[in-house]
């Protein structure tokens, strides 16, 4: 289940960057509807090198696999590094190069 | 430790803890945040007690008319160090928190969940900026059809 698609593309110095990640985050209430646990992204930071350029701590109404689109100042080459953790200890780390 | 030390030693704390947090996770930095029911209360166990100020410079985009999950666009051009988003008809107001990172861009697009209610619901955004002043932006959203329940 854990995957990410991660876009980065570098124009005029700035890196536009999409990720999706595949989640269900599965609120509280569609939880007790389904008789599951809820679980959600509670944490996503996104670095380049030692350099943090994303960084979001979401709640449960972000919708089912959340696309995050962001840009930060960077070069082409370099490589961005996406970690994710959720609600029942999940931690997913994926990294792609900037194009 | 008498009590003027330890309220000397706490603010000392309290001004050296920011800075010095690199990666900064408001869940579990401001645990009381995220089961706020109303906006105003979101606001305030994030960020305390702060008068936020209406600005222009905050853009907060979305559909007028949104079904299943809306999309919500944050730009703006004040220096920043976080922005939170709310929202008024979920059973929790907190959506997200965004630390910027210095020389960040704040240009952020996402898609969340909404009830659909009969009043439309009000999104706004909370900027905190570098300046320790805090900024704020609504937008309203019209729930139509059956989107992912709160």
């Amino acid at each position: 289940m854990a995957t990410m698609k991660i876009k980065a593309k570098e124009k005029d110095g700035i890196i536009k960057t999409k990720i999706q990640i595949k989640h269900k985050m599965m609120t509280y209430k569609q939880a007790i509807k389904k008789g599951v646990d809820a679980n959600f992204i509670t944490y996503i930071i996104a670095k380049v090198g030692e350099k943090i350029v994303y960084e979001l701590s979401p709640s449960q109404f972000l919708s089912k696999n959340p696309v995050l689109k962001f840009k930060f100042y960077g070069n082409k080459g370099e490589v961005l590094e996406i970690e994710w953790r959720d609600l029942s200890g999940e931690k997913v780390v994926e990294s792609k190069k900037i194009k | 430790m008498n009590r003027r030390k330890f309220l000397t030693l706490s603010v000392a704390t309290a001004m050296v803890l920011p800075l010095g947090a690199w990666a900064t996770d408001y869940r579990t930095l401001k645990p009381t945040a995220w089961t706020a029911k109303k906006v105003d209360d979101a606001v305030k166990a994030l960020y305390g007690d702060v008068e936020l100020i209406e600005s222009s410079d905050l853009v907060v985009k979305a559909p007028k008319v949104a079904t299943g999950a809306v999309p919500i666009t944050i730009q703006t051009s004040i220096q920043a160090k976080s922005v939170s988003l709310f929202q008024d008809v979920n059973p929790e107001s907190a959506v997200a928190t965004w630390t910027v990172p210095e020389d960040g861009i704040v240009d952020y697009r996402l898609k969340i969940k909404l009830r659909q209610t009969e009043n439309p619901a009000v999104v706004s955004v909370v900027v905190e900026g570098r300046d320790g002043k805090f900024y704020t932006a609504h937008t309203v959203v019209t729930v139509a059809g059956a989107t992912c329940e709160g």
